[in-house]
Formats: structure tokens, sequence, C-alpha cells
């Protein structure tokens, strides 16, 4: 009995310091580090959507924001690389992202440079979202043809232009969505 | 309050509180589940929200476990009838239906239900264990929404059910140190013999006989203790009557009304709006000084101690903030008095110096307090008794005699004033009481001949508890 009771008393203690301890602050932190709800609303937006600009900028200028927004992504990423997987100096014409293999086919004469994202047992992503340093670009897959995603990097989308050059630096962090 | 949970459960929960806006009600339900004090099974919450959820991915037709994760982590449903308004209107799917009062999901024979305010409550919690640790399990418990996402049932439910318990059981062991806190109120429980009754002696003597162990316990700490305990005693009168086989028929619906009892435990732990109140005093004017709100932290924090035992009250004060000394000076090694000087209790503050603080801290508190009226009823409205109007004209004019910060800026001050309304009332009501207890006391026992004893009793358990250091 005492032992119960003494079980209950520690949790019941804990539970009231906790109450104290995290007492609503009136928002001032609030203020400063957007909430789980903004993160991950931004994590799941559609390319291309209006984004909230604040969230944009608390990802940039706060680590431990960026670190949150990282972890939003890779929980409902099929596969990610989240940090260089390649050592290697310069850029990289291919990498692997999890279970997928991503390959850049430099441009022709007639043709943009053209993405090849194949392999993965589970479902087939929908978006591709590549993080270098405080820039992020987030561009929607079409779906897959004969096992593999093929995207047209056409010069004239700007956010296509950056993803194939992203990509090439090994430090890009990867998110199949 | 100390112990029982390190910093990140506290930002952890804090997270959650403010971004759904959470009443003082559901953070406390809450910060229950997550130290477990919920009986009978401190699991039946997360087994709770396991079928909340199969219910929901059932109701709403979640592809995977990001659509849940969206429904866990929207503040649009932070509160019931948010929840109702989204979901009431939702048609049956699978083995999960709505009623008139909540969801429901088949389960075998029984089947399981909550209500609205149920479902909101249980949402606030899958938004903590997805989002605990600063997010480092987020993967791994949106895979096991993944999972129950393509199969919603009781079946699915269950299993996902004792995951969470898994989870939740390996985040107390990471950030609830709980054992040292449950040693010792199981030493409180040996200590009373069975009493539940308790007077200021009982708590020096507990400490007494603690401080010869070998964590030597702050005085303040086992107040603490005894604080809880004493709000939680007639709870242990339930626990005793479920120890005792032969009234399982008495206690018929015992688990609602220990359940309402722990709500009723933590919603009600008090010092939390005063320590609030102190620390949201606006920065204008200097209404009180950094030592004053410092003191007034100090007296309030054993909160209801300083209205009921001002005994207790004193001494944690007086002799609490030698034995911080005590434990910092260790801490640092070196710095300030020496050892044995401090133990000796040669700084502690004098009963008599203390009630004379709070009696000066009291009329400072009314004193603002009439300012704060006078700042914001116009001395020109209508309809003032004559002496009130002369109360707060009196009160105007006393403005020109502080002699502190922001005084002398009439629009600052009446901004500092109107922000500080509230807090400042019930900071007074809570000084003025604490004054009145210690006057109580006083008239029953000086003050000086109880401050000499005491210093006795302190000085020597301290001279006991650090002769090795003082010796050093």
């Amino acid at each position: 009995m005492s032992d119960e009771a003494a079980r209950l008393l520690a949790e019941i203690h804990a539970a009231r310091a906790l109450v104290r301890a995290s007492a609503p602050s009136h928002g001032q932190r609030a203020a400063t580090r957007p909430g789980h709800a903004a993160l991950w609303a931004h994590a799941t937006r559609e390319p291309g959507a209006p984004v909230d600009l604040a969230v944009v900028r608390a990802i940039r200028d706060d680590s431990g924001t960026a670190r949150r927004y990282r972890a939003l992504l890779a929980g409902q990423a099929v596969a990610h690389a989240p940090l260089a997987v390649a050592a290697a100096d310069g850029q990289v014409a291919s990498r692997r992202v999890g279970a997928f293999a991503l390959a850049i086919l430099a441009a022709t004469e007639d043709a943009p440079p053209l993405l090849v994202l194949t392999g993965g047992e589970a479902r087939p992503p929908r978006l591709i979202e590549a993080m270098l340093g405080d820039e992020t670009v987030r561009l929607g897959l079409p779906p897959p043809v004969d096992g593999a995603i093929l995207v047209a990097l056409d010069p004239a989308v700007p956010e296509a232009v950056r993803l194939g050059a992203m990509l090439g630096d090994p430090a890009c962090a990867v998110f199949l969505l | 309050m100390t112990g029982g949970y390190d910093e990140r459960c506290a930002a952890d929960l804090a997270n959650v509180g403010e971004g759904r806006d959470l009443s003082r009600e559901d953070r406390a339900w809450l910060a229950r589940v997550v130290t477990g004090a919920v009986r009978p099974n401190r699991d039946k919450p997360l087994w709770d929200l396991a079928h909340a959820l199969a219910a929901l991915a059932a109701l709403t037709g979640a592809r995977d476990g990001r659509d849940l994760v969206t429904l866990a982590l929207d503040p649009g449903l932070a509160r019931a009838d948010q929840v109702e308004t989204r979901l009431a209107g939702a048609q049956a799917r699978g083995t999960a239906a709505v009623d008139g009062r909540g969801p429901t999901l088949r389960d075998g024979a029984e089947g399981w239900r909550t209500t609205w305010a149920g479902l909101a409550r249980l949402l606030a919690l899958a938004e903590f264990v997805l989002t605990a640790e600063d997010l480092a399990q987020f993967a791994a418990v949106t895979g096991w929404l993944d999972e129950l996402a393509a199969a919603p049932d009781a079946e699915g439910a269950a299993q996902l059910g004792r995951r969470l318990a898994r989870h939740l059981a390996a985040y107390r062991t990471a950030h609830l140190p709980l054992a040292p806190l449950e040693r010792r109120f199981r030493a409180i429980l040996g200590f009373l013999d069975g009493r539940r009754a308790f007077t200021d002696d009982d708590i020096l003597d507990f400490w007494r006989a603690a401080m010869s162990g070998d964590d030597r316990p702050g005085f303040r700490t086992v107040a603490e203790h005894f604080v809880t305990f004493e709000a939680a005693s007639s709870l242990l009168g339930g626990l005793e009557g479920l120890a005792a086989p032969a009234s399982l028929d008495a206690a018929e619906g015992w688990e609602e009304r220990l359940d309402a009892s722990l709500a009723d435990l933590a919603a009600a732990e008090p010092s939390e709006t005063l320590a609030v109140l102190l620390a949201e005093l606006p920065e204008g004017p200097k209404i009180l000084t950094g030592a004053e709100r410092d003191d007034l932290a100090d007296l309030l924090r054993l909160e209801p101690f300083h209205r009921t035992r001002p005994l207790t009250t004193l001494r944690a004060t007086s002799f609490g903030r030698v034995q911080s000394g005590l434990a910092n000076r260790l801490r640092r090694g070196g710095g300030g008095a020496g050892i044995a000087e401090r133990v000796a209790c040669a700084e502690a503050e004098p009963y008599g110096a203390l009630a004379e603080r709070v009696a000066a801290l009291s009329a400072h508190l009314d004193r603002m307090l009439r300012i704060a009226a006078a700042l914001r009823v116009p001395a020109d409205a209508e309809d003032l008794a004559p002496e009130v109007r002369s109360t707060l004209a009196a009160a105007l004019a006393d403005i020109r005699r502080v002699r502190r910060a922001g005084f002398d800026d009439p629009d600052r001050l009446a901004a500092g004033f109107a922000a500080a309304d509230a807090a400042l009332l019930r900071l007074a009501e809570e000084a003025g009481r604490l004054a009145r207890a210690i006057a109580g006391l006083a008239r029953q026992r000086p003050l000086d001949s109880a401050f000499a004893a005491d210093r006795d009793v302190f000085a020597r358990t301290f001279a006991d508890a650090y002769a090795a250091e003082a010796t050093a």
C-alpha cells in the first residue's frame, strides 16, 4: 500500500510541478518560434502554394526550427538523404536517396537536363524537396513510368534550374515526399 | 517545486500547451498523463488515444499517417466544440461511427467511445507523443500511424496502444526522474505512520532525520513534499479503500472518483499563478523592485502554507536561504563565508525582521493598489461616495511621493498599472494573508524565542550534516 501511495504521490508531485513549469509565457516565445502546426503546414505544402514567410524566415535563421522542420520532413518522407551523402568535392551527377537512385542527365542540344529517379519499393514520391544552406526548393513529381520518375529541368522554370544545380552539390539534403 | 522532471519535458509540454492554447485543466490532465498520475491504469489514456486515432482514421478516410498527423497537430481541433463541429456529421465507416456525444469504435462486445471533450484532450496527447523530445521520435510515431491508417480497427488500435505505452514509459525513464520523489514520499508515509494530519514540527523533524542521509535535502524541498502530501491526503484514503479487498463493492465508481480527485489536484496546483504573476509584472514603472519580487516569490512559494503554516513559511525563508547558501558554496567550492561560519546560521534572518518585511510588503502592495484604483477611476466620475472620492484623490496625490523609477511619467504609469492591476490585487491579497497568519502565530508564541529555538535546531542539524566539509 505505502509503495503504491508513494508512487502516486511522486507522480502527482511531478505533475503539479510540471503544470507550473510549463505555464504559458503569454506568447513571448511563440512569437519567435513557429508552432508545430505552422511548421507541419509548411512541410506538407504543395509546390508553388503560398508560404508563410515568418516560417520560412524562422527555418532559415533559427537552427532549432530548421532541425524541427527537417524532422517533420523526414517523418513523412518516402526516402531522404538528410545531409551530404557523397564526400566528393565538386558536382555529382548521381546519388542515392534511401532506396532510390537519383541521377541528372545532362542537357543535349534539343533537350533540357533530365532528373531520373528510380527504385524504391514503397509508394512513389509525389514531391521532392532539396535543401542547401539557406535555400529550399520544392517541386512536384509526375507518376512513374515503367518504374522511373522523369522530370525535365526546364530552363524556363527557375525552380527546376535551381533544383538541378542544388542536387549537383553533394552537401544538398534531399527529401522525397 | 523541485525535481521529478527535466527541462526537455517542461518544454515539450509547454509547446503543446501554447500551440493549442490549452485550458489549465487540459494542461493539468496532459501533465498527469505524462507523469503517470492516472489510476487505476496509467496506460489507459494511451489506449484511448490509439482507439480515438483509429476512429478518426476511419471517419475521415485518412490515407496514411500524414493525414492523422495533420489532424493531431491542428490547433483548430483543440477544443470540444471545434472537434464536434468538424466531426459530428461524419458518416459511419468500417467499425467507426459518431453519435451525439462523440466518436465510437466497435471492439468486440464492449465497444470503445469517448466524448468530444475527451477527443480534444486525446488530440493534445497525440501532439505530445508526436512532438516530444523536440520531434526526435516523430518519424517512428508517424510510421505507427501509417500502419494504423491501413487498418483502422480495434486490432490496429490495440497494437498502437501497446506501442504508445512503451513509448511513453521510455520517455518517463529518460525525462522524469521520479524515483527520488517516490523514496521521499515513502519515507514521509513511514514517518507519519498512518497519520494524515501533521504539524510544522513534523516537517522539521522529518527534515532533520533526512539530513542525516546522503542527499541532504533542502528544508524547502521537504516542505514542498508536505504541500503535495497534504493536498493529496484525501486521495490516499481512496487508495487504501481500494487495497482492502472487502470493500470492492463499496468502492463502486471509485475509478471516476479517484480520477476526478487527481484532476483537481493537478489543476489546483496553486503557486503557478503567483509565480507567473510575479514573473509577468510589467517592466514599466517600478511597482515592485527586484528584491521585493524575490522576497514575495520566496515567501509565497509554499502556497498554501503561507496562509496555513506561517511557521514553516518563516523557517523555509530564513533557514532555506542559509541552506541554499551552503549548497551553492559547496557546489562552487568556495566564495563568501566559509562552511563552518554558515552552519552556525548567524546570517539567518530573524522571524521578527521577516515579519516586519512582510508587513512592509503588504502595506506597499496596498498603497500600489490604491494608486492603481485612482489611475483607473477618474476623480470626477459620477456617483462616487465622498469618502471614496477623497481616498482616490489622496492616492493620486501620493503618486508624487513615490520615489521610484517611472512614477514621474503619467502616461507610462497609467499603462504600467493597467497591465499590472489583476496581478497586484492577487499579490496584495496573499501578502496580507501571510501577514495576518504571522501575526496570529506571534500571538501564540513570541517570534524572537521561536527563532532562537529554531536557530539552535537548524545550526545543530547543519553542523552534523556538513561536519566533514566544515572541517575540511
